[in-house]
């Protein structure tokens, strides 16, 4: 028999996710030319890019194109950004106060940060769904398991990406604040990944830290799983396996999650936002 | 004996250094509308905020319906509703939207919401306002956006922080209506406000909280009651002079001020004493033109109470 409060909060973390999506309604504009731009982007810069290191970089990606690698690569990082940005909505939101009316709602904490941060999650996958069609319909994938697993892995991700940014915001509990970190860290975790250079190109760098930075980085797992799932054959770049990638995604995200519900439940309360 | 819907323990609220709240003590009783009196920054929505569980307290303890917010902070939000003093809504939001939302959240199903935010909204007057942004909307119909909240709840503690700020005069006298129908169905309203004729108009009993503490509480009779000599006789009598018998046996009762035809005598408790007066009057002989009797306002009490004006701390 299913338990009666189990049922409720999964209710309850849907309608709280339903919050994000609602939102996402008033963002139709936004989303077109987010989609004209990732196209121009992924259709003209990124072929003249990849004329130039195409061929010098086969040995390093186990025989895959540089394009292709790229593309995989700046949707991974465009992930990362869109769920970042729904860091940034709901650091507006607390701006404006909404963190009380939230606050003030007959719903358990916990179950309210996972519907927040499922609801931002989801919205991440949706805004850039039209942008994983183009580079998917470039890639020639038509495998559904690919295309399904890789949907599930950026879900996973962005849960990781949203607990984080969820955290930070409501420990700094300033826009500007969030503005600088957010921006700092951007700059950094997107450089110092594989989402443009492969790892044993950063390996052969001799530049140790940046080697292991890239390594450790959430945004080389995912876009380097994704390449994996699409490209087999990229799998050789890889000394350890998929397996760490998949353990390391899946801990990343569920481990800042439970800080996250963590935070909410039980040092959040309004006040000394503003 | 009136069961507490509210009991407030020996409560502060600290942010940093600055004491919001100091060491607050009250009972709010079940199905009364209760008013929450004082200048901005007085403590009263940090008060509030911390019943509906968004805040907690530094020390000291809040219990609706027996439920500590400290310790069953989810079992208070269940009973607790709140209409916040700044409406919550980002300016793209729709109010249809966000109402539909709230609806689902505070536990209706799809097709129950659609139907009490239809209604909600018709009773404040909002429907034709649905579809429109935030920003569209005039800082009146904001805040009844945000009263509409706490009807589709209907939860047994309203808490309604400043509802008619910012509303025209007509719509305030509909949402004071409003709100008296909420307590008539079973709810207990506890209103935070610095709107004198608003406290006067719709709360029953009144804590009149200032800096931060506790510094009266009572209906409004019993606080006007509490000013000495605070109500006012006036008598308009006729002829230019009035006998020093009178006026020796008028000091007996309060306060005297004669000038010319007028008089005004300054008591307690105005609505008896002027049987006094008129019986005085009759005794020396002096026709009495016209008499009124004039309470002392909530104004009046607050600046007896304080020592400052309220409205100029507002």
């Amino acid at each position: 028999m299913r338990n009666p409060s189990f049922t409720s909060n999964i209710r309850s973390i849907l309608l709280v996710a339903s919050w994000d999506l609602m939102k996402l309604k008033n963002q139709k504009v936004f989303l077109a030319m987010r989609v004209a731009w990732f196209t121009l982007q992924v259709l003209v810069f990124a072929r003249a890019i990849s004329f130039i290191v195409s061929q010098s970089i086969l040995e390093y990606t186990g025989g895959v194109d540089y394009y292709y690698f790229y593309l995989l690569g700046i949707y991974t990082s465009l992930i990362y950004s869109t769920s970042i940005s729904r860091g940034y909505v709901i650091a507006d939101e607390f701006d404006d106060g909404i963190v009380e009316y939230h606050l003030s709602l007959p719903i358990k904490r916990g179950v309210f940060a996972v519907g927040r941060v499922l609801g931002s999650s989801l919205s991440t996958i949706i805004f850039t769904l039209p942008m994983m069609i183009v580079v998917y319909v470039i890639l020639g994938v038509s495998n559904l398991f690919s295309i399904i697993v890789s949907l599930i892995s950026a879900l996973v991700f962005s849960i990781g990406v949203v607990s984080f940014v969820l955290l930070l915001v409501f420990s700094v509990k300033s826009t500007d604040l969030t503005d600088i970190l957010v921006g700092a860290i951007d700059a950094l975790l997107v450089r110092l990944s594989t989402v443009f250079y492969p790892l044993p190109v950063i390996e052969a760098s001799g530049i140790a830290p940046y080697y292991v930075i890239a390594l450790m980085n959430p945004i080389s797992n995912l876009a380097d799983f994704l390449r994996i799932l699409v490209f087999p054959e990229y799998y050789m770049v890889f000394k350890y396996g998929v397996a760490p990638i998949v353990v390391y995604m899946v801990a990343f995200s569920m481990g800042l999650l439970v800080l996250a519900v963590e935070y909410y439940e039980r040092k959040l309360e309004a006040g000394g936002w503003k | 004996m009136k069961s507490k819907a509210v009991e407030i323990e020996n409560f502060t609220k600290k942010f940093g250094d600055f004491t919001a709240v100091d060491n607050l003590n009250l009972d709010i009783y079940e199905n009364e509308v209760f008013g929450l009196l004082g200048p901005n920054g007085s403590g009263k929505t940090t008060t509030l905020l911390t019943i509906a569980t968004v805040y907690k307290p530094t020390s000291g303890d809040i219990y609706v319906y027996g439920h500590s917010v400290t310790r069953e902070d989810y079992v208070v939000r269940k009973l607790v509703g709140i209409a916040f003093q700044d409406p919550k809504a980002m300016w793209i939001d729709k109010p249809y939207e966000l109402l539909t939302w709230h609806a689902r959240i505070v536990g209706y199903s799809s097709s129950e919401a659609k139907k009490v935010v239809q209604d909600v909204m018709e009773l404040l007057g909002l429907w034709e306002h649905r579809n429109k942004q935030f920003y569209q909307l005039s800082g009146g119909t904001r805040k009844k956006v945000e009263l509409a909240k706490v009807l589709i709840q209907k939860p047994r503690v309203a808490i309604l922080d400043e509802p008619t700020a910012q509303v025209d005069v007509l719509s305030k006298h509909a949402l004071w209506d409003v709100i008296k129908k909420l307590r008539d169905e079973g709810t207990t309203v506890i209103i935070a406000t610095n709107d004198m004729f608003e406290a006067e108009k719709v709360c029953e009993r009144i804590a009149i909280i200032y800096k931060g503490k506790l510094r009266a509480l009572g209906t409004i009779s019993e606080l006007k009651d509490s000013i000495p000599s605070g109500d006012l006789v006036e008598v308009q009598f006729e002829g230019g002079g009035i006998p020093e018998g009178l006026l020796r046996a008028l000091r007996d009762i309060g306060r005297v001020e004669a000038r010319s035809s007028v008089l005004k005598v300054y008591v307690e408790k105005g609505e008896e004493k002027v049987i006094d007066i008129i019986e005085l009057f009759r005794r020396y002989n002096v026709k009495i033109l016209r008499i009124m009797v004039k309470e002392p306002t909530l104004d009046d009490v607050f600046t007896y109470i304080t020592g400052a004006k309220l409205r100029e701390e507002s």
